[in-house]
């Protein structure tokens, strides 16, 4: 009896032990960089590349420091993240209203469908030419780069969602007493979320680089504008920065909006099978 | 008095990949009474579904007339609450919020919507689960869920399309005795689709049996067991063995029709 517990609570121990370290948040987050700044680290010290061509942690971190003393990076930093928020807000008031006009009329959608499939395959670049010419360098240029780059993500996810929507539910709203402005408003908005989340996710991560590449291109401030300058005067620690500094706001971006919100909707209503749920 | 008249209907079809036109339903008619629990039963593919959408208004028919509560009806609309077999629920309202929505549509204040919607949910044994989504239920607390969110509503009839079809043998049992206690309670008009014949049987007051497409009404079966009926005393009738062997062969073609189909001249 006493050996039978021990067998079977000896590899249950072995099992809890790193599962309650990935658990942990800080672990979970942080762990998967340790050993790319590790082997960063050891390629910077042992002097593979030349130090023109690449800095190690170090050197980086001393730059983030110096360029936030001298307020540099604050307002760089706040130079994009405005311009990403104007980019947002009007592809939002845009994307969202259109989508569900083209999502819930049948001629609509037959109408716009081969404009917006054109239109989407001419690139938020190749729209920057032009876009000087009309806005100059200027924030409209940039914001129109950013609104065209999450208008068409966004108008195809909430179409893909809006059908996605099971026709009974439709039927059940009604034989409840819905009409037709309380299905689209009871069911088919929140039927079509898990897309439409899914849609504003790839339209937000285009319109960041959009705005990056935007910047590089149109820049006279900004994270790009800061990394395309550095590159200038050949300071590589800077354009390190730089890179870093994008990778880290859209990891923020995605754990502080993104993400809870659709733990808040589409997870909560069991919408998308939960990573947790296989276990 | 009559909540459901169904008179002439017909209804054709039209393939959409062939273009060609099948007629479903090819003339139907009966009457459901107010607080009298129908059923419909007939071969797969005879139009069961085809009439209960025509009743709910979500699908048009060729021919003939629906009315309820003496009204022709054109159109989904709250006099006929539908459960689905496969549940609907809306999957972003709580247990509650779904079991209210149809007073909600109706204006009716939060206060007592939420003691009637209540009300039913424990009716139906879903006290305690007020505040979990749909997807934290069980298939048959799902299915409870469904009748309650149309018994809240108070229609003139509820239409169930097959409820149970996809609920475990075992839980199924104690749904139909649960829909049978909840049905003696508060009677109800219930229109139920099913291919079960015991089913039908055991939670009819009449039976309506189709014939193959294009279906006709082929006998309407009175079951006059006594109620309140539970599967363990109501199977052991003689009377319930033998409506459910009449409306057995009756679904077979019967033994005076079978006979002449298998004779090879
Ligand atoms: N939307 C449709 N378009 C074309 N034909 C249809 C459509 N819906 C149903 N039918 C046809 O009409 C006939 C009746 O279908 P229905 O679903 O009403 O039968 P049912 O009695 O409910 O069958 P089951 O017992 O399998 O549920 C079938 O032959 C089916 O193929
Ligand atoms: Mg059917």
């Amino acid at each position: 009896m006493a050996v039978t517990t021990r067998a079977s609570a000896r590899p249950k121990r072995t099992v809890a032990m790193p599962r309650r370290i990935l658990v942990n948040p800080v672990v979970r987050t942080l762990g998967p960089f340790v050993p790319v700044v590790l082997l960063w680290w050891l390629l910077a010290e042992l002097d593979v590349f030349p130090g023109a061509f690449f800095v190690g942690p170090d050197t980086v971190v001393g730059e983030f420091a110096e360029l936030m003393r001298k307020g540099v990076l604050p307002g760089y930093l706040s130079d994009s993240l405005t311009r990403l928020m104007y980019g947002v807000g009007f592809g939002l008031l845009i994307g969202l209203p259109l989508g569900f006009a083209i999502a819930m009329s049948f001629w609509a959608r037959r109408l716009t469908w081969p404009l917006l499939l054109f239109f989407q395959a001419i690139a938020d670049i190749a729209w920057l030419p032009i876009v000087i010419v009309w806005f100059g360098f200027s924030l409209t240029a940039v914001t129109f780069v950013i609104v065209y780059t999450i208008v068409f993500p966004l108008v195809l996810g909430i179409v893909a969602g809006v059908e996605q929507v099971p026709r009974e539910l439709i039927r059940a709203a009604r034989s409840l007493g819905a009409g037709r402005l309380r299905v689209f408003l009871e069911v088919i908005v929140p039927g079509a979320l898990p897309s439409l989340a899914s849609g504003i996710r790839t339209g937000l991560g285009y319109g960041w680089r959009a705005l990056v590449a935007a910047e590089i291109i149109v820049g006279t401030s900004g994270v790009g504008f800061m990394m395309f300058d550095a590159r200038r005067v050949g300071d590589v620690a800077e354009v390190f920065l730089g890179m870093i500094v994008l990778g880290v706001l859209w990891y923020a971006t995605d754990a502080l909006v993104l993400a809870p919100f659709e733990r808040a909707t589409v997870e909560r209503w069991g919408l998308v099978r939960q990573a947790e749920a296989g276990k | 008095m009559t909540a459901l008249e169904i008179s002439g209907l017909s209804k054709d079809y039209v393939d959409a990949y062939t273009g060609e036109e099948i007629t479903a339903i090819g003339d139907v008619s009966f009457t459901v009474d107010r607080g009298e629990f129908v059923s419909i039963l007939g071969p797969s593919g005879c139009g069961k579904t085809t009439v209960l959408n025509i009743i709910a208004g979500f699908v048009k028919q060729t021919g003939g007339t629906v009315k309820v509560g003496g009204r022709v009806v054109d159109g989904p609309g709250p006099d006929r609450g539908v459960v689905f077999q496969s549940h609907a629920l809306f999957p972003w309202k709580t247990v509650l919020g779904n079991a209210a929505f149809g007073l909600r549509m109706k204006r009716v204040p939060p206060k007592q919507r939420e003691a009637t919607a209540r009300e039913y949910l424990e009716l139906v044994g879903l006290a305690g689960f007020e505040h979990k989504y749909p997807h934290e239920l069980s298939g048959g607390m799902q299915q409870r869920l469904g009748v309650a969110r149309v018994l809240a509503n108070e229609p003139d009839v509820m239409l169930m399309d097959e409820p149970f079809a996809s609920i475990d043998a075992q839980t199924r049992r104690k749904l139909q005795e649960d829909l049978t206690r909840v049905f003696e309670l508060r009677r109800p008009t219930v229109f139920f689709v099913t291919h079960d014949i015991d089913e039908a049987v055991f939670l009819s007051d009449r039976v309506i049996v189709l014939s193959t497409r294009p279906s006709i009404v082929r006998e309407i079966v009175t079951v006059d067991l006594p109620r309140p009926r539970t599967w363990r005393e109501t199977t052991q009738l003689p009377e319930f063995r033998h409506l459910s062997n009449r409306i057995t062969e009756l679904l077979t073609g019967g033994a005076e029709d079978v006979h002449p189909a298998i004779d090879p001249d």
